[in-house]
């Protein structure tokens, strides 16, 4: 919503989106326990290794956030890639979704039934 | 690998949380909204709700139309409420559980104004635009439950509220979040979910929808509010109970304060979907913001409507409700 809440726009409900996905990742905190402590690949990396290939790693790649919209590249690869800000990329999310997603519909018989519904209220207490 | 027993725990925390009042902030507040329901009162307009309070063991001043709630009743009514809410999808991987501490998102409803995405151009949002929006709520991962973006202008105004969920329900498999204005409006939307659901007790059994009323600031619940919050708590659908406060404006200039009003306002609300139906469930809402004194407008989006909604998300919390509270 942009206008403190007058009006949509479908590009910031994408990036919405994207924020409340980040805000999750916080809300769900540092676990401290010992597999995530890993005090002894700590110990078996020392200073002068590097953790990337432990079985930790790998197992738990997953787990830190990435983004799909808020790009994390270096500038050069940005600009290379057409150099397209946030807003134009989610304003792209968004028609790609208008365009492709289309929810399973209840029945022809329940649509018509709720559209008699609207169409009763708007004849009983619609005005002019 | 060296062996590393079990840990006893201290206190389990498991996730990040901001400490937005303290317990004795929360005290003081409770006791102030007391105060304020049994001394002040409430303003409230629909007969049937005068009859309620009445009954439940309120003073009425049937005159002026004000109600005083006893400290009692409050509490009361605060434990009859249930502290967890199921609702429903289509589809049942958008089924959820709404409870004080669980983190979810939805849309900021009711806009009026809508920007074309393909020509840029911004004008008075359309049914068929509420549909759209429905089905990229549908899409979007974190949204877990649907409320009106945007309302139609394009369909009879006395009705829209029956147009938007129709809109709604239709586009998307997640639960709704319907906005109707009166009594009628519930039943038609009702009937409607209904027939998605497979009648009224399977709706009642399943809710695919949630509705929302709000009073108005300061401590007034309106007709059409009262009407909402009776025949929500009968039907068995879950109310969201909204104070859109605006400190400053609309109540104190100071968030302690803002959050006695809004607190009166939504437990006063709380009372009357108790008084309609024991155990009618409710959510306890909040679209509370600062008003910028120095522009005249309802800012939301600034730093106090977070920590309003923070405050809230805490007091329900604490009263063991699930919240709702606003961002934009």
């Amino acid at each position: 919503m942009t206008e403190s809440g007058v009006t949509f726009d479908c590009a910031q409900f994408v990036l919405d989106n994207e924020m409340a996905r980040m805000v999750k990742h916080v809300v769900r905190g540092v676990p401290v326990n010992d597999e995530t402590l890993l005090v002894d690949d700590i110990h078996a990396v020392g200073p002068f290794e590097d953790y990337l290939s432990l079985d930790s790693t790998l197992a738990r790649m997953r787990e830190p956030s990435t983004s799909l919209l808020f790009d994390r590249r270096v500038r050069e690869d940005w600009e290379a890639d057409g150099g397209r800000d946030v807003y134009v990329r989610a304003h792209e999310k968004a028609l790609e979704i208008l365009d492709s997603h289309h929810p399973e519909p209840v029945t022809a018989d329940v649509a018509a039934r709720m559209s008699a519904v609207s169409a009763r209220a708007d004849a009983e207490r619609g005005g002019d | 690998m060296t062996k590393r027993n079990l840990q006893a725990g201290e206190v389990s925390g498991g996730g990040f949380g901001l400490a937005a009042l303290s317990g004795r902030d929360f005290q003081l507040i409770h006791r102030a909204t007391l105060e304020v329901l049994e001394r002040t009162g409430v303003f409230v307009e629909d007969e049937e709700a005068l009859d309620l309070f009445s009954d439940g063991g309120c003073a009425i001043d049937r005159e002026k139309r004000v109600v005083r709630i006893p400290p009692h009743v409050v509490e009361d009514a605060v434990v009859a409420a249930p502290e967890s809410i199921t609702l429903y999808g289509r589809d049942p991987k958008y089924d959820i559980v709404l409870e004080p501490g669980r983190v979810g998102f939805t849309n900021f409803s009711e806009g009026l104004q809508f920007v074309d995405p393909r020509s840029g151009e911004r004008r008075a949002s359309r049914k068929q635009d509420l549909a759209d929006i429905a089905r990229m709520a549908d899409f979007l991962s974190e949204i877990d439950t649907f409320g009106v973006a945007v309302g139609a202008h394009d369909v009879p105004e006395p009705t829209a509220a029956v147009h938007n969920a129709e809109a709604q329900l239709l586009n998307t498999c997640k639960p709704v979040d319907a906005g109707p204005l009166n009594r009628q409006d519930v039943h038609d939307i009702v009937e409607m979910a209904a027939l998605i659901a497979g009648g009224k007790d399977a709706l009642r059994e399943k809710p695919i929808l949630f509705m929302g009323a709000c009073p108005v600031s300061p401590l007034k619940l309106p007709r059409e509010a009262c009407e909402v919050i009776i025949e929500c708590a009968r039907a068995g659908i879950a109310d969201n109970i909204l104070s859109m406060a605006m400190s400053g404006a609309s109540s104190p200039v100071t968030i302690a304060g803002t959050l006695v009003v809004h607190n009166a306002e939504v437990l006063a609300g709380l009372v009357l979907a108790q008084l309609a139906e024991r155990g009618a469930p409710v959510i306890y809402g909040s679209s509370t913001t600062a008003m910028d004194l120095r522009l005249a407008t309802a800012s939301v989006g600034s730093p106090e409507c977070g920590m309003i909604g923070a405050c809230i998300a805490y007091i329900a919390r604490r009263y063991c409700l699930p919240s709702f509270v606003a961002g934009a």
